[in-house]
């Protein structure tokens, strides 16, 4: 009996964490909730007012005149990078996966695969320090010039193409943090198929292409699904890389993919220090606000993987 | 002679008790009946003389042990407020309102810190430009848009500045740098104040180019990759600047020269404003008057509770603040020079040691 007792209480403990950061973070976000209301989502201003002036009550809180929060830009920035990363790394991804899996001996395959983890294990700093060092000045004096003349006629595509800090740079970024989950996550299903199918597929006359693409994706698509939004919430979450690459926009939408962006993650480290000087607290629970509805977003990623899952599921059924 | 065997279930916790035994063999009892630890923590911009006061200090002070943490300003005032650290350091003075919240809070100038404003213009960077309050805050503003605008041409008369954007760099995180660098931007244009304002985070205006960098390392890395770039940073960082061959610029002073940064120039801003220093020694040293005044200096802040833990803990932090600014200790030039930081003018020690005093 004490034995299923204490199995229940350790099952029961990680939701309890979950759900006791989530009502903490609420709770202590609430005057911030009701200061800023939904002009928190709709408006480009991050100001936390004059630290130097007395505090003024408005809206019923106390805060420093001219304070304001509201992240339009963080959103944007922390959705438009993470989808851009996708996009890149979801052909990525998947390529390396059927390579490992289908198209190169299996001692090799492993050989590589060894590596594909290894990349998902680097601390992202690393990341960043690469990006500043190497990839940005690279990206802006040789890339994005000819990415711009290229795709001149492209609205979002073109000109200014800046300092090499901003969307592109950390999509790219992003992109290599999340194509080893969506590489090994498949791989490992795509392995985990049985050799008559292939076999079956083969002696039908299908080629090998033929073989990945129609025969043993399909039977994947749950996994492909999952493992996308893993990358997704992966890329959504992600702070040190970003912050050090994004060019870290204040107040503004990014006006093309060159341009400065900032994400909410990245947000929280770079300004918290600032905010604890305000003597009215205001600052980090509006901080802790951007904290809410990042947890709010994950939840939902999470939620349209689950359904997307159970969709695929019934159809293959 | 039998060998030792162990059960294989045990091998990993009997392994880990060795390593165990191991540590604390390295790490012998203080051989002191008391020993007090120190924290300190916040500005980046104090942490490297920190971390050359700490081994002169504790070689000539056993029992007493200090752990320094650079975290940033806002960090080393909340931590000290919250009694999580002795000292706070911060590049900026407490707010007024702080104080009322916090009413037995001190901060005592250490060490005087400046500020340089550099550029990578290609060419140009050993031509030392000539830049104004509000031809900066033009830039920072976006009204300026390119190197050869006519209010840069008319500051540099005989320069041939090219017809390229100017990407003007700010951090992007919470920052005394920002904090000096914006207090010279609103005391010397009436707009940036309206618009803008001074603090430790600004509501940065949109400008096309624009570049957040992360602490004072991340602004020299986005300068020297990026020509055109202009951007504010600590003068600690000056042997970076140096190596990487980008430029140092004379700034206008409230009298209207353009002076450039130097040993002399700083005693100058120093010698107008200190002696306006009020008791609790929270002022702005930023745009003093004089002919050679340089424009952005500031005192750097030791942050501390009036009332400490207990009395022995009171005695240590009164001594470490009490040589920290002695011209014989701390403010010796053998320290002060390798970080780039002035020593504190008379009146300002005697006001320090005042300060330190009420420390119990």
């Amino acid at each position: 009996m004490w034995f299923r007792r204490l199995l229940a209480f350790f099952a029961l403990l990680v939701p309890l964490v979950l759900l006791g950061i989530a009502v903490f973070l609420v709770f202590y976000a609430w005057p911030a909730i009701h200061y800023n209301g939904l002009d928190f989502l709709w408006r480009d201003t991050w100001n936390i007012g004059n630290q130097y002036a007395n505090p003024v009550q408005r809206h019923g809180e106390t805060v420093m005149p001219g304070a304001q929060f509201g992240i339009l830009f963080l959103v944007a920035g922390t959705l438009g990078s993470a989808l851009i990363a996708l996009l890149f790394a979801f052909p990525l991804g998947l390529g390396a996966a059927l390579f490992l899996s289908e198209a190169v001996p299996h001692r090799f395959g492993h050989f590589v695969s060894f590596f594909v983890e290894l990349l998902a294990g680097i601390p992202s700093v690393v990341f960043g320090l690469w990006g500043i060092v190497f990839l940005i000045p690279f990206l802006s004096h040789h890339v994005f010039p000819v990415l711009a003349r290229l795709f001149h006629f492209v609205p979002f595509l073109t000109r200014p193409i800046g300092s090499g800090y901003g969307l592109l740079t950390s999509s790219l970024v992003l992109c290599l943090m999340i194509v080893p989950f969506i590489t090994a996550t498949l791989r490992d299903a795509l392995r985990s198929q049985s050799t008559e199918m292939r076999e079956a597929g083969i002696s039908l006359g299908a080629t090998r292409f033929e073989v990945a693409t129609r025969i043993l994706l399909p039977g994947q698509k749950t996994a492909l699904a999952g493992a996308t939004m893993l990358a997704f919430g992966r890329a959504l979450g992600e702070t040190m890389a970003v912050l050090m690459v994004s060019g870290n926009a204040l107040n503004y939408l990014p006006h093309n993919i060159y341009s400065p962006i900032s994400t909410m993650a990245a947000f929280i480290v770079a300004q918290l220090d600032s905010a604890l000087a305000d003597p009215t607290g205001m600052a980090v629970r509006s901080l802790a606000e951007i904290a809410v509805l990042l947890l709010v977003i994950s939840l939902i990623t999470n939620g349209i993987a689950r359904l997307l899952i159970g969709m695929l599921k019934e159809h293959t059924l | 002679m039998s060998k030792l065997r162990i059960h294989p279930h045990l091998r990993i916790p009997a392994l880990a008790v060795l390593a165990l035994a191991g540590l604390c063999a390295l790490y012998p009892a203080p051989s002191q009946a008391r020993t007090i630890h120190l924290i300190e923590t916040g500005s980046t911009l104090l942490y490297p003389l920190f971390n050359l006061w700490v081994p002169i200090y504790t070689a000539t002070h056993p029992g007493i042990r200090i752990t320094t943490e650079a975290t940033g300003s806002g960090t080393g005032i909340a931590q000290a407020t919250a009694d999580l650290v002795q000292l706070g350091a911060s590049d900026a003075y407490l707010s007024p309102a702080l104080q009322r919240l916090h009413p037995g809070l001190l901060n005592i100038p250490l060490a005087i810190s400046s500020q340089m404003v550099n550029y990578n213009l290609p060419g140009l960077n050993d031509r030392p430009l000539h830049l104004s309050g509000s031809v900066l805050a033009a830039i920072y503003a976006g009204q300026i848009r390119y190197w050869n605008a006519p209010a840069i041409r008319a500051l540099n008369p005989g320069l041939t500045l090219p017809h390229h954007l100017i990407l003007p760099i700010h951090r992007s995180d919470g920052s005394g740098d920002t904090f000096i660098f914006t207090q010279y931007l609103s005391f010397s244009t009436p707009a940036w104040m309206m618009t803008t304002g001074y603090g430790t985070t600004v509501s940065w205006p949109s400008v096309r180019g624009e570049i957040g960098a992360t602490g004072n390392p991340g602004m020299v890395q986005a300068l020297a990759t990026n020509p055109y770039a202009i951007a504010y940073i600590g003068v600690s960082y000056r042997s970076a600047i140096l190596k990487d061959h980008l430029g140092q610029a004379w700034l206008k002073n409230r009298a209207g020269r353009f002076v450039s940064l130097t040993h002399s120039t700083v005693e100058a801003a120093v010698a107008s404003r200190a002696p306006h220093t009020p008791p609790d020694q929270s002022i702005s040293l930023v745009f003093a008057p004089g002919a050679q005044s340089y424009p952005i200096i500031n005192y750097e802040y030791a942050i501390v509770k009036e009332h400490q833990a207990s009395r022995h803990m009171a005695q240590a932090v009164r001594q470490l603040l009490d040589w920290a600014i002695a011209p014989t200790g701390g403010n010796a030039p053998s320290f002060l020079n390798r970080v780039g930081f002035a020593p504190l003018p008379k009146l300002a020690v005697l006001q320090s040691r005042r300060q330190i005093a009420k420390i119990h």
